[in-house]
């Protein structure tokens, strides 16, 4: 489909918002660019990048009547996003905050639809498993790879592509498992806060996983070790993702994914099934100093509650942050006070009038799990989803995810829901590195269950958290916003 | 008379007390004028710019939790009256005005809001002008209030000091290894 398009670039300390026109043809999926990348481009153009904006405001010449771009099938095709598309016009007379932010959020769905795909190139929510599931884009290792594969130990260096079956695991092992290693980032939330416990006395398990540029950067500057770390003398900067801009070809920059799981039964959970992107998966426990139990190996099937997108782009060198989870994770806390509340939650008990909300296990430290994944006690979680975001962005991200859930029903896709983006507003300011970000907290209620709220600093902020993040190496250097450094041997 | 600057209204001086003349109630259009206002007048008190006191892509609106505070003084209105009359002056003649030439209960109104801005606390404007009389307590004013947790990150008088307020810091890891830095990053003046 042909789209007219716009960079969008918020600069400065007055917010002025440069607008390019360009149109582009958006092909069904992320590819190559024809031309062969230069040898060490770690950033190498791509095709297709997706340029759909939320509205024609910034067509030229200018509509008379601004309307939004139908969420229609169409857009289920048109690709990942290299950066977003975005304008202070928009649907909202007089409030540039609230169309860049409605922007960010259509970009933030696109994305979700292009990483969710079928990672054999079919359209989300055509895959051959249950509500058309499948192995998705991020999963595949020819276009993601874990954390746990790129730091390894002793600082050795990682390789693309590979899949690394533990020893403990390999009887285990079949065609579409993914392997999950577990270590304390994987079953305790940010800060050590603590676990987050299902329904059902579960553990929910938590992974990280980044795009090839992300890796070839790291492993281009050694940052996968410590004694790497040590001998890079630059500032950490992780190549950004750019539209077609000119003669600029498209490139889809560093891109991080941090996804949430719970537990499911096959058998008890049947009905449930076929709600959740589910993976078949290989929960690795390393043994001492990595977690308490293990070396061990067990199988479980999971089914993703959360989903995290940062993508580091031209305009927004703070990163992108887009955050999703599936809709019957936990009730706003509007809900609960009306009582209008569903049967069941993965994270809350609807029955439940005594239980602690929004509170860690009510057992003390150490909290880690052993080889059932069930937590020791009978405590299970009781999470509420603390309103941290201004109504209008609630209103604004409640109709998005409406039209898009409507395009998707019929998949397990459907039943996930965008919580908001958050973005810089001022990404050039020199004297708050965070860009000043809107919405100024977003918090996920199985990512960052314990942090939700509107406390400067102690509250959850994409930004201002990952704004700390420091390499392993000490003296320690700011690491572009990610943790990832923080995890080199 | 006395004269009122900036400096001496941070150091928190003042005379007087407040007189009546109760806001009226204003459609949202008006409080959409109101504010721009608001801010506009904020930026004569302040010598800060408008559009770094409220940018344009605004995410925190710190200014309409100070609009709000100074709202609720029987002053407001006719303090934002006199900005109008005199909008089209030099910033510091509208602050002369304010400040110097129509009488305590918009002088003292004007130097609380100036000490919102600063600070990110509300200071009753009567308290001032007590703080300020033949009779005054001793020390500073007393605050009656921290307008909000965001109003506590968004002081100005931590960027005009080119630092950041106690326990809360945007600046990255290791930024206190470095000078800081220049004040026209941190003010645009």
């Amino acid at each position: 489909m042909r789209l007219s398009c716009r960079l969008g670039a918020v600069t400065g300390a007055f917010q002025l918002v440069a607008l390019i026109a360009c149109s582009a043809s958006a092909a069904a999926q992320q590819t190559p660019a024809a031309s062969a990348s230069p040898p060490g481009d770690i950033n190498p153009p791509v095709a297709n990048c997706n340029l759909t904006p939320d509205t024609n405001a910034g067509a030229k010449p200018p509509p008379p009547k601004v309307v939004a771009t139908p969420v229609t099938a169409e857009l289920l095709t048109s690709g990942q996003p290299c950066h977003q598309v975005v304008s202070t016009a928009g649907l909202v007379a007089n409030d540039p905050l609230a169309n860049l932010q409605r922007g960010f959020d259509f970009y933030s769905w696109l994305t979700f639809i292009a990483l969710n795909a079928p990672a054999d190139g079919k359209r989300i929510g055509q895959g051959p498993r249950p509500g058309g599931d499948a192995t998705t884009k991020w999963e595949d290792l020819a276009s993601y790879r874990p954390l746990a594969d790129v730091m390894l130990a002793h600082g050795a260096a990682p390789t693309w592509g590979t899949r690394i079956v533990p020893e403990t695991c390999k009887s285990l092992d079949g065609p579409g498992k993914i392997i999950l290693t577990l270590g304390e980032e994987a079953f305790n939330q940010p800060f050590k806060s603590g676990p987050l416990i299902d329904q059902d006395g579960n553990y929910a398990l938590f992974d990280i996983l980044m795009n090839r540029p992300m890796f070839d950067y790291i492993l281009e500057n050694k940052l996968y070790s410590v004694p790497g770390q040590a001998s890079f003398s630059e500032v950490i900067a992780f190549p950004e993702g750019n539209n077609p801009a000119g003669a600029d070809p498209g490139r889809m920059g560093a891109v991080m994914v941090k996804v949430s799981w719970r537990i499911l039964d096959p058998a008890r959970d049947r009905d449930l099934i076929s709600q959740f992107h589910t993976a078949d998966a290989l929960i690795f426990f390393p043994g001492p100093p990595a977690t308490k139990t293990g070396p061990t190996c067990v199988e479980k099937k999971l089914g993703l509650v959360g989903f995290h997108v940062g993508h580091k782009t031209k305009f927004a060198p703070q990163w992108v942050w887009s955050s999703f989870e599936h809709v019957s994770n936990a009730p706003d806390q509007a809900d609960v006070a009306s009582r209008k509340l569903l049967t069941r939650y993965n994270f809350f008990n609807p029955a439940c009038k005594t239980c602690a909300v929004n509170d860690t296990p009510q057992a003390p430290p150490p909290w880690d799990p052993d080889a059932s994944l069930k937590f020791h006690t009978g405590y299970r979680s009781q999470v509420t989803r603390v309103n941290m975001l201004p109504p209008p962005v609630i209103a604004e991200v409640a109709e998005l995810n409406r039209q898009f859930r409507a395009v998707l029903k019929g998949t397990v896709w459907e039943h996930y829901m965008l919580l908001a983006t958050q973005w810089p507003t001022d990404f050039k300011s020199l004297t708050d590195p965070t860009g000043r970000p809107a919405p100024t907290y977003l918090a996920n209620t199985t990512l960052e269950t314990y942090s939700q709220g509107r406390v400067p600093l102690a509250s959850s902020s994409c930004m201002a958290c990952h704004n700390n993040a420091t390499t392993r190496h000490v003296p320690a250097q700011s690491s572009d916003f990610t943790f990832i450094l923080e995890k080199a041997q | 008379m006395t004269i009122f600057t900036r400096r001496n209204v941070l150091a928190g001086a003042a005379v007087a007390a407040a007189t009546a003349a109760h806001p009226g109630t204003a459609t949202a259009a008006d409080e959409t004028k109101d504010l721009d206002a608001f801010v506009a007048l904020s930026s004569a008190l302040t010598g800060i710019a408008a559009a770094m006191l409220a940018p344009a892509v605004d995410p925190v609106q710190i200014k309409k939790q100070y609009f709000d505070a100074a709202k609720s003084s029987p002053s407001f209105d006719r303090l934002l009256q006199i900005f109008r009359d005199n909008a089209t002056k030099p910033p510091e003649a509208i602050a002369d005005v304010i400040l110097n030439q129509s009488g305590s209960d918009v002088r003292y109104l004007g130097r609380s809001i100036m000490l919102a801005w600063y600070l990110g606390a509300w200071y009753k404007p009567e308290t001032l002008a007590q703080y300020n009389s033949p009779k005054a307590p001793a020390g500073s004013p007393p605050a009656d209030r921290v307008i909000s947790p965001a109003a506590y990150t968004q002081g100005w008088t931590w960027r005009v000091a080119q630092a950041h307020p106690m326990g809360y810091s945007e600046l990255r890891f290791g930024y206190w290894s470095e000078p800081p830095l220049p004040l026209v990053d941190f003010t645009g003046a």
